[in-house]
C-alpha cells in the first residue's frame, strides 16, 4: 500500500443545536487516511459515523480543528467554495441512492464528468466502463423509478466512481438494501477498491461488513478509536 | 455541453408536475392573450378614432383631412381684417398641390364668426363655408375604408341638402336652431365685417339641422357654402386648404415633399402644411389615456404572471430539496442549479407564448365575430361594433414580457437554493 496520506482530520469536533440541547456529536477526532485504505467505520446508532464522513466529504463544515484532503486545507473554506473540491476529489454514496429522477442511469454518471469538462468521447468511454464494473451495461436507458434498490445503489457507485475520486465515502450504502443485495453492493466496492486502488471508507453497523473489512475504525459518542493493525497510516 | 443538459433537465422537469406546469402555463397565456387583445383593442379605437377624426373631426372645424395647407402668416401674425392671410385658390395652386402625389382630393374652406338672427334675436356662431360635393367626398373616404369591416356608415345627406338649398342655404346646429326656433326652410340673416371693415348681411335659408355634432359646439355650429362666406365677406380667399391622400399613412412621407412643392427652396416659406395629428386634440388625449389604461394593464398582467411563475417556482424547488442537494453534494455549483430553474421559467414563458397566440386569436374571433356594441365613446353619439385587431407590431413585444416575467421568476428560487443544506436535505424525504 501506498502510504501517502489521501485525508487527514485534526482535533475535528461538530456540535449540533444550541445551549442545553447542543450535542456534541465529534469530540476531537484525529484521523489520517491513505491512498487505496479501506476503512469501515463502526458505531452504534447516533455514535457520529454519518457526521464523520459528511465532514470528509465537505459537505458540512467542522466547528473546530482541520480537514485536509488531499493536501488541501479546507478549514477555512465555506460549503460553497469546496464545490469544485467536491466535484473533482470526492464520490458519495448515499443510503438512499438519490439519483436524479428525470435522468437515466447513463445520464446520472455523466452529469458530474460533463461538469468535470470531460470529451464527449471520454465520459462515455468512461460511463460503459463503470457501468461494466458495477454490472449495470444492460440498464444504461432506464430511469432510475424503473430500477431495484440495488441496481440504483450501483447506479450511484457508479456516479461516484466515474470521476475517480481520491477518496470514495459511502453512508451505510446498504442499509436500506436486503442482506444478499447489500453483499453485492458490498463486493462492487471492495473489487473496485482492490482493482483501482481507491481509497474508500464506509460507514456501517452491517456485521457482514465488519466480516469482510479489516481496518476498522471504532466511533463512540463522538469518539474515534482506531485498530491500527492494519493500516500503518492510520493515528489517533 | 452543461448548458444542453441543463436545458434538458429544466424541459424533463417541466413535464414531471404537468398540470402544474399546465395551470402555470395557462395562467401567462391568458396575460399574454389578454394584453394582445388590449392591444388589438386599442389599434382598433387609435384607427377608427384617426380616421374619424380626419373624415368628421371633433371641433366645429369638420374633419381635417390627412394635411391642411394654411398661410405661414395666418398662423404666426393677428389678421387685421377677415381673411388677410388667406389663400387664393386658384387652378395653378390646385395642380401645384396635386403635383406632390398620393393625393385624392383637396377641400377648400373658410373660417368665419358673426352673428345670426331670426329679426327678434341674435346669436354669434362659428361659421364655416365649404363646398358641399368635396365635403360628402370625404365622408365618402370614411365610408370606403376596408379596414373598418363593421363601421358605422356615415351620411352625406346634410351636404347635399346644402348643395340643393344653393347659393344661400346654412346648416345650424342643433341647440342653435333651439335657440332660434327655426326649423328647415326658415329665414335668416348673417351677420358679419367684410374685408374693408364694413358690416354686410346675407339672407339665408336653413338647410337643415345637424344633430351629430359635439354638445358644446352645437350652440355656435354653422356650416354654409364657400359662396355665401365669401359674399358675406366681399372676398374670394378662402382660409385653408384641407388636402386628403389616398391613405393616412401616407400623411407623414407626403407632408414634406407638398411643403417644397408649394415653397419652393423659399428661405422665408409662404405656406404651412399640418398634418392631422397636429390638429387632433381630441385624439391625442384619447390616445394618452389608452397608453396609460395599456401600461397599468400590462403591469398588472405581468405582476400576476410573475407572481403564478414564481409560485410554480417555489413549489418545485421545495419538492426538489433532495435532488438539489444531491447536485450540491456531488459538486454541481448553485450558479448552474439555478440556471435550470431560469431555464424552466423560459420554457413556461416559451409555451406561454404559443398556447397565448392561440388563445388570442380564438378569442379575437370570437369578440369580432359577436356583434358586440361598445356605448359612445366621449365627444361622440353614436355607439360601435366592438372590434379586435391583430395588432401583431405588439406581439414581439408582449411575447418578450411575458418570457422575461416567467424567466425571471426562477430568479427567486436563487434565496432558497443557496439556503438548502446539502446535509439537512439528505434526510429529506
Ligand atoms: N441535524 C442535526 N441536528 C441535531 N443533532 C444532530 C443532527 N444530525 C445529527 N445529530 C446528532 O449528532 C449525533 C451523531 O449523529 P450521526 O447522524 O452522525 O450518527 P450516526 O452514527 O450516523 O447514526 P446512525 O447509525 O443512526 O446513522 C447524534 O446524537 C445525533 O442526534
Ligand atoms: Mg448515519
Amino acid at each position: 500500500m501506498n502510504n501517502t496520506v489521501i485525508a487527514r482530520l485534526v482535533d475535528v469536533s461538530k456540535y449540533y443545536g444550541n445551549g442545553a440541547a447542543r450535542v456534541k456529536a465529534l469530540d476531537r477526532v484525529n484521523l489520517s487516511l491513505c491512498r487505496g485504505d479501506i476503512v469501515v467505520l463502526v458505531g452504534l446508532s447516533g455514535s457520529g459515523k454519518s457526521t464523520l464522513l459528511h465532514l470528509l466529504g465537505c459537505i458540512d463544515k467542522q466547528d473546530e480543528g482541520n480537514i485536509i484532503i488531499d493536501g488541501i486545507d479546507t478549514s477555512s473554506m465555506s460549503l460553497e467554495k469546496l464545490t469544485p473540491l467536491r466535484l473533482h476529489k470526492i464520490g458519495f454514496v448515499f443510503q438512499s441512492f438519490n439519483l436524479i429522477p428525470v435522468l437515466t442511469a447513463y445520464e446520472n454518471i455523466e452529469l458530474p464528468l460533463l461538469f468535470k469538462g470531460l470529451e464527449k468521447k471520454a465520459i462515455s468511454e468512461r460511463i460503459d466502463e463503470v457501468l461494466e464494473e458495477v454490472g449495470l451495461q444492460d440498464r444504461k436507458n432506464h430511469y432510475p423509478r424503473e430500477m431495484s434498490g440495488g441496481q440504483q445503489q450501483r447506479v450511484a457507485i457508479a456516479r461516484a466512481l466515474a470521476g475517480k475520486p481520491s477518496i470514495v465515502l459511502a453512508d451505510e450504502p446498504t442499509a436500506n438494501l436486503d442482506s444478499k443485495t447489500g453483499d453485492g453492493i458490498l463486493d462492487i466496492l471492495l473489487n473496485l477498491n482492490q482493482q483501482k486502488k481507491s481509497t474508500l471508507v464506509i460507514s456501517s453497523h452491517d456485521s457482514v461488513v465488519l466480516d469482510r473489512i479489516k481496518n476498522v475504525v471504532h466511533i463512540h459518542d463522538g469518539k474515534v478509536s482506531v485498530d491500527t493493525e492494519h493500516s500503518p497510516c492510520q493515528t489517533l | 455541453m452543461t448548458i444542453i443538459k441543463l436545458i434538458n433537465i429544466a424541459l424533463r422537469n417541466l413535464f414531471r408536475n404537468s398540470r402544474r406546469t399546465l395551470i402555470t402555463v395557462l395562467v401567462s397565456a391568458s396575460g399574454f392573450a389578454a394584453l394582445a387583445i388590449i392591444a388589438g383593442y386599442m389599434d382598433f379605437t387609435f384607427f377608427g378614432l384617426r380616421e374619424m377624426t380626419i373624415c368628421e373631426g371633433f371641433t366645429a372645424s369638420g374633419g381635417t383631412g390627412h394635411l391642411q395647407i394654411f398661410k405661414q402668416d395666418a398662423l404666426q401674425k393677428e389678421e387685421r381684417y377677415p381673411l388677410e392671410y388667406g389663400i387664393e385658390a386658384n387652378d395653378k395652386l390646385q395642380s401645384t398641390i396635386e403635383s406632390a402625389g398620393n393625393i385624392s382630393f383637396t377641400i377648400p374652406r373658410v373660417e368665419f364668426n358673426g352673428l345670426i338672427s331670426n329679426g327678434e334675436k341674435s346669436i354669434s356662431f362659428l361659421g364655416m363655408g365649404v363646398d358641399p360635393v368635396k365635403e360628402s367626398k370625404l365622408i365618402q373616404y370614411w365610408n370606403s375604408l376596408d379596414n373598418m369591416s363593421v363601421k358605422v356608415i356615415l351620411s352625406d345627406s346634410s351636404y347635399v341638402q346644402l348643395k340643393k338649398t344653393a347659393p344661400n342655404g346654412v346648416l345650424l346646429g342643433e341647440e342653435m336652431a333651439k335657440a332660434l326656433n327655426v326649423k328647415s326652410g326658415s329665414g335668416l340673416m348673417l351677420m358679419s365685417t367684410t374685408v374693408d371693415g364694413a358690416v354686410n348681411v346675407v339672407d339665408v335659408t336653413v338647410a337643415g339641422i345637424v344633430r351629430n355634432t359635439i354638445k358644446s359646439i352645437s350652440r355656435y355650429y354653422l356650416l354654409t357654402t364657400i359662396k355665401t362666406a365669401q359674399n358675406l365677406m366681399q372676398t374670394d380667399k378662402v382660409s385653408k386648404i384641407v388636402v386628403v391622400l389616398n391613405k393616412t399613412e401616407n400623411t407623414d412621407p407626403v407632408r414634406p415633399l407638398l411643403s417644397k412643392r408649394l415653397n419652393g427652396s423659399s428661405a422665408k416659406p409662404l405656406f404651412s402644411v399640418i398634418p392631422w395629428h397636429d390638429l387632433a386634440e381630441y385624439y391625442n388625449s384619447v390616445m394618452d389615456a389608452y397608453r396609460i389604461i395599456f401600461s397599468f394593464s400590462g403591469i398588472i398582467i405581468v405582476v400576476i404572471v410573475f407572481l403564478s411563475c414564481t409560485n410554480t417556482m417555489l413549489m418545485a424547488t421545495m419538492e426538489r430539496v433532495k435532488e438539489i442537494g444531491t447536485l450540491k453534494a456531488i459538486g454541481i455549483s448553485n450558479i448552474w442549479i439555478i440556471l435550470m430553474f431560469l431555464f424552466e421559467g423560459f420554457f413556461i414563458g416559451l409555451i406561454s407564448v404559443v398556447v397565448g397566440i392561440a388563445l388570442k386569436y380564438i378569442f379575437s374571433w370570437i369578440i369580432n365575430n359577436s356583434g358586440f356594441m361598445m356605448p359612445p365613446p366621449p365627444g361622440m353619439s353614436f355607439p360601435y361594433r366592438l372590434n379586435i385587431f391583430s395588432a401583431v407590431e405588439f406581439l414581439p413585444w408582449i411575447s418578450l414580457l411575458v418570457i422575461v416575467s416567467t424567466t425571471f421568476s426562477g430568479l427567486l428560487t436563487f434565496v432558497k437554493i443557496r439556503k438548502i443544506s446539502i446535509v439537512n436535505s439528505l434526510t429529506h424525504v
